[in-house]
């Protein structure tokens, strides 16, 4: 009798938990919501991460070529207030300035927002790359230079892949950072793989899964990504054998 | 060995001023082809500093040096095309760790002489079988002991097909029993006709290999001379007291 009880009530929950999952995600294909979701988050990481990298790579480039010669002044100036500004106001704002202010007449949302991480995550790459390039042994410098490689050709050959190599780790923190930090993209009403998750919600009233199917997934990218700079870096390693 | 070729370094009033600190102080002097020049003097006395304004790692505040007939310290001279023509071995080896031994060496061949891989490897295989260390050709630099490093910091500078080798304290940074096997292969370099000039403390190699010794102290060069003269009739006293702490 008692372990009937038992059974119907463990019954009854799986009945129930079958249902909502067909709510959620099968009927009217809700599931789609998360896929297109997924492919909007990706798309704006993907780009983004490009844009920061340029970005961050030329900023770092110019802060210590400043910090160690002496030149490009100005231009380090600039570098400076634009690490002042974009570290200094939550990456909402800054998405909202973009989209209400200074795209008002554009009509891509994922294009603004593309433009609005990669400016964002830039300016915390420049910061790393910098940081990274300030650690290799100025002999580094001495000996490229003394080969008859000008500063540029030194930098890209000798100091940044070292750097790069030195980085990697701070790197990926950063864009797994960036990856999860998309998901403010609702802001400007763009159905990324956190909204597409908040509109099943409204549609089914029902919160448990639709959100924890949100996080799973965006949980399951950044172990991807874990897994794959960790493999990166064992390659870079080589040469510490 | 002719000291009489051609003047490769023109040294004039060549002053280095740090601050209010003055580290060279109106040096004059000229370098040959074939000449093996080697600098000595106490810590602090500018030697090095000297040595490193020759291919302008340090820039001059003052004076001129001229090599080969051309003034690189005209700031609209291109510094880079002459330094491809000073070579240059460091102390701490300065060898590039994410490249190896082979990559180190044909790094600069290929990209500013624009040899093509193939020959700049062949080039450079020969000069490792030189100082018998071919088989480290596809080793990283973290796998050498700092003997075979400095070797392959010398025979890096070789691919280049300098005029001149700097040498700055190449030795004073191994362990005690590798500074042989990079003194010989300094040594095979002089005997090849290699002009070079040294910063070091190794006197005996001094006395041997160099065919000038230089004394340097408070930024000025207080004597040269040859070898033999230098160390067995110094002149100056600063030159003397520093001889007898030493030797």
């Amino acid at each position: 009798m008692l372990s009937g009880g038992l059974q119907n009530v463990c019954g009854s929950f799986l009945v129930d938990f079958k249902d909502s999952l067909y709510q959620n995600f099968i009927e009217d294909d809700r599931y789609m919501y998360l896929v297109s979701g997924l492919g909007t988050t990706l798309v704006i990481t993907l780009f983004a991460v490009l844009i920061g990298i340029v970005l961050g790579f030329l900023v770092a480039i110019v802060r210590s070529t400043y910090d160690k010669t002496g030149k490009l002044k100005v231009l380090s100036k600039i570098c400076g207030c634009y690490l002042t500004i974009i570290r200094g106001t939550p990456a909402v704002v800054q998405l909202l300035i973009m989209y209400y202010i200074v795209f008002v007449n554009f009509d891509s949302k994922i294009t603004v927002a593309i433009i609005a991480f990669g400016i964002n995550s830039g300016a915390y790459v420049a910061e790393i790359v910098r940081s990274g390039i300030m650690s290799i042994d100025k002999g580094q410098m001495e000996a490229g230079r003394s080969l008859g490689f000008g500063y540029a050709q030194t930098m890209w050959y000798i100091i940044i892949p070292q750097a790069f190599k030195n980085v990697l780790p701070a790197l990926a923190n950063e864009f797994i950072v960036l990856l999860k930090e998309t998901s403010i993209c609702g802001y400007i009403g763009l159905m990324d793989l956190t909204r597409g998750g908040d509109i099943i919600r409204s549609r089914t009233y029902e919160a448990f899964l639709p959100l924890f199917a949100v996080a799973l997934i965006y949980l399951l990218l950044v172990m991807i990504l874990t897994k794959l700079v960790s493999i990166l870096e064992r390659r870079l390693r080589t040469s510490e054998r | 060995m002719s000291v009489n070729g051609e003047i490769l370094f023109e040294i004039d009033n060549l002053c280095k001023a740090f601050g209010d600190m003055l580290v060279l102080d109106h040096i004059s002097t000229q370098i040959r082809k074939g000449e093996v020049v080697v600098i000595v003097g106490p810590s602090g006395s500018g030697k090095s500093t000297f040595l490193r304004s020759l291919n302008l790692l340090e820039e001059p505040t003052d004076g001129t040096i001229s090599f080969e007939g051309m003034n690189i310290t005209d700031p609209s001279v291109n510094i880079n095309t002459y330094r491809q023509k000073i070579g240059m071995v460091f102390q701490h080896f300065n060898l590039f760790p994410h490249k190896t031994i082979l990559e180190n060496m044909t790094l600069a061949p290929i990209k500013l002489l624009k040899l093509s891989k193939a020959e700049a490897e062949a080039e450079a295989m020969e000069l490792l079988k030189r100082v018998g260390l071919e088989e480290k050709a596809h080793a990283y630099p973290a796998q050498l002991s700092g003997g075979q490093k400095q070797r392959i910091a010398i025979v890096r500078s070789l691919c280049m097909h300098p005029d001149v080798i700097l040498f700055d304290e190449p030795t004073s940074a191994l362990d005690p029993e590798m500074v042989g096997e990079v003194l010989s292969v300094m040594s095979d370099l002089a005997r090849d006709g290699m002009t070079m000039v040294i910063v070091t403390h190794e006197m005996n190699f001094a006395r041997e290999v160099g065919t000038r010794v230089m004394f340097v102290d408070e930024g000025q060069i207080k004597e040269e001379n040859t070898p033999k003269e230098f160390f067995d009739a110094p002149k100056n006293p600063r030159l003397q007291e520093f001889l007898s702490k030493i030797l």
